[in-house]
């Protein structure tokens, strides 16, 4: 009987990867950039195929050849979270974390894991340069500010005018303009609004929508209760929602989309309107940015609490967060913060990758132009609504989702009512 | 002229089904992978408008932007040095205990082997915490070394009970003989044990290699998110965004994390299917 492969070919290939290890162990790049001595480590979910990814790596590569310091970078997606609090438990976190906050990171700063940042905004000399309203939104209940805030997100709509002329229509801005856009798309064969129902997309559309019947005050206290029943505004917010989606406003089938679907038939021209943030508008291409008008969601024709469309504003982007690790490298992470609080860098972020900056500045994105348009929208355009976030519990995100999709479906209102509260009984 | 055997109505209407369905599961196996090549040659706009049609051109951008954005070279790197050397410690551990197992006639021999096999009762979900502690006890937490010893670890299990089965189907004569011209256990185990057992091994290399090369939770909190340290599992993911995922790209770097998977599978195939006939014979 023969075989394949024989004893002494067995017995190659174990030697061989007995040598080969050594060997592989030893090279230059397989040696944890973090292992060194006074090495900044910076464990950031800017990587990948993240917008602006490619210009950090390259701010950093800048910084420690001008500086002659070591910057050791950690990367990871959305799994960064995870990663960062069991590194935290065995000591071993790194010194600055860049990620938004959401979920697991709105605990961080209470339960220790990464410190107060506020005493150090005057020291740096970080004050002036940021915006104060990122400030307030990243300072918690307890007047502890999280994070140092970095980038952050604009959620406008936008509209494809060259599909909606198609359709004999212009950019609605009233809910009854949008059922008769919708209407004239639909007859043209043309998709009206797109969103990823399965998802996160589609569940802060249907929170935006809700929120054309809600002032600040309720919306903070139905997002953070979940009590819609409670409240006639939001059971308004949600018979609109179920109204718009009755009339045929959203594309067929778009309880089954998501995030990247919706970006994908916007941009192969399927539909003609598509909420996004401002990263994600980043990657349409110029071809179809050159027929898009960015604005706001139609605000409801009657009853509504808005004056003018509603854009979701957050500057919940991406912070610079220190850890306890780095609580005791200041001398290292101060300097580093202070760089990517330099024009230079932020400009580099917004030129390069188009994204939205916390920081004070007046540069605009040129090769970006729908994250121009966003940013150029001004309050007597379009009403601001508040991404709500912060103030869904986290158990309840996932449940929510649940309920939102069903909302895209042909849930009756009282029944969507139902499913998003029955989300917030599992806290 | 050899005369054609006609089978019986029954026969070949079983023999039409069984085709068929065999045809039908192996499209169901084929068409997503087809999807899953031709995807990582087009844009996201292709993918989803004509998913299931050919590339307009065989362009590799995709694969170059995939590599470049994940660090996937270095990835695959670690993937290799990892699974390497915890299957290389895997057949260490497991080729003398199953040995010692398959010869033993006693008790003692059984409780061990019930041991081993108890080691499918835990899940390894319930293992992460407990194993987190003893890598950050031992100073061996965010390190390759520890996941190398753990890998084997959770294989041996599995691994001996192949190779025990295995290795008591060679007839004892052999090893009768062999002892009689003087070979010590150890000289039995390599002369007489491992060159039949070749099938055996293959299996217990091919179904631990998979294994390895797509840990993901366990390499994501043990080895950590150090561009220098972490396996391909823990890459990819960094080409999947919020909004906006090139699909394109996220196929292009998926299948070239799947290239040496390929490359060890029809390597040791033969091995191994000769390994599950052997087991049929053998009962």
């Amino acid at each position: 009987m023969t075989h394949g492969i024989s004893r002494r070919t067995l017995l190659g290939a174990a030697i061989s990867g007995g040598i080969i290890t050594p060997l592989l162990a030893g090279c230059g790049a397989l040696v944890p950039a973090s292992s060194g001595p006074g090495a900044l480590t910076v464990h950031t979910q800017i990587s990948g195929a993240v917008a602006g990814a490619q210009t950090f790596s390259d701010v950093v590569a800048a910084y420690q050849r001008d500086t002659a310091r070591r910057v050791a970078l950690l990367k990871n997606g959305s799994d960064l979270p995870i990663v960062f609090e069991t590194s935290t438990l065995a000591g071993k976190e790194a010194d600055v974390a860049i990620v938004n906050m959401m979920g697991r990171t709105l605990a961080w700063t209470r339960l220790g894991a990464t410190v107060d940042v506020g005493g150090y905004l005057d020291d740096w000399g970080l004050r002036d340069l940021i915006i104060p309203e990122a400030l307030q939104e990243w300072t918690d209940e307890e007047g502890r500010l999280r994070a140092f805030p970095f980038t952050r997100t604009n959620w406008p709509v936008s509209f494809n005018t060259a599909l909606l002329e198609e359709a004999g229509v212009g950019i609605p801005k009233t809910s009854d303009e949008l059922i008769a856009a919708a209407d004239a798309l639909r007859s043209k064969g043309i998709g009206p609004v797109t969103v990823g129902g399965s998802d996160w997309s589609g569940q802060k559309m249907f929170l935006q929508v809700m929120q054309g019947f809600l002032t600040e005050d309720e919306a903070r206290t139905v997002f953070s209760t979940g009590k819609i029943s409670e409240t006639p505004g939001a059971i308004a917010g949600v018979e609109h929602f179920v109204e718009l989606r009755d009339a045929g406003v959203f594309v067929d089938n778009v309880q089954g989309y998501t995030s990247d679907s919706e970006l994908t038939q916007f941009n192969t021209r399927k539909a003609a309107i598509v909420p996004a943030m401002s990263s994600a508008l980043a990657l349409v291409p110029a071809e179809r940015a050159a027929e898009v008008t960015v604005g706001g969601w139609p605000k409801p024709s009657s009853g509504g609490v808005l004056d003018h469309p509603s854009v979701i504003k957050s500057y919940n982007g991406h912070g610079i967060w220190i850890s306890e690790n780095g609580r005791k490298k200041l001398d290292l992470v101060k300097p580093f913060v202070q760089h990517l609080y330099s024009p230079e860098v932020t400009d580099r972020f917004i030129l390069e990758s188009g994204r939205d900056m916390s920081r004070v500045t007046d540069t605009v994105s040129k090769d970006f132009p729908l994250v121009a348009q966003a940013s150029r929208l001004k309050d007597t355009e379009v009403s601001a609504v508040m991404l709500p976030d912060l103030l869904i519990p986290d158990a309840v995100f996932e449940p929510m989702i649940q309920a939102t999709a069903l909302a895209y479906g042909s849930a009756s209102a009282e029944r969507i009512i139902d499913a998003f509260e029955k989300a917030y009984q599992a806290v | 002229m050899a005369q054609r055997t006609v089978l019986p109505l029954r026969d070949r209407i079983g023999s039409i089904t069984s085709g068929t369905l065999a045809w039908a599961y192996a499209a169901l196996l084929v068409i997503p992978f087809y999807y899953f090549i031709v995807s990582s040659f087009k844009t996201n706009e292709e993918i989803f408008e004509s998913p299931l049609a050919l590339p307009t051109s065989i362009d590799l951008s995709n694969f170059t932007t995939a590599i470049e954005q994940a660090d996937l070279g270095l990835a695959v790197a670690n993937s290799a040095l990892t699974t390497l050397a915890a299957l290389v410690l895997t057949l260490l551990l497991a080729l003398p205990a199953s040995f010692a197992l398959a010869r033993a006639t006693g008790r003692a021999g059984k409780i061990v082997e019930n041991v081993f096999a108890l080691g499918f009762l835990i899940p390894s979900f319930a293992a992460l915490f407990p194993t987190f502690l003893l890598a950050a006890a031992l100073g061996l937490f965010h390190t390759r070394t520890f996941v190398v010893f753990l890998l084997p670890a959770t294989a041996l299990p599995l691994s001996i009970v192949i190779l025990t089965s295995f290795m008591r189907t060679i007839p004892r004569e052999l090893e009768e003989a062999a002892s009689m011209d003087g070979a010590s256990s150890l000289q039995v185990l390599r002369q007489v044990y491992l060159p039949i057992c070749v099938p055996g091994i293959a299996t217990v290399l091919l179904l631990n290699f998979l294994s390895f090369w797509n840990a993901y939770l366990y390499p994501l909190i043990l080895i950590g998110p150090d561009t220098a340290q972490r396996t391909i599992q823990v890459a990819l993911p960094t080409l999947k965004v919020d909004a906006g995922t090139d699909y394109g790209v996220l196929m292009a770097g998926t299948l070239f994390t799947l290239l040496p998977v390929y490359l060890v599978y029809t390597l040791l195939q033969r091995q191994m299917q000769r390994a599950l006939l052997s087991g049929a014979v053998k009962g």
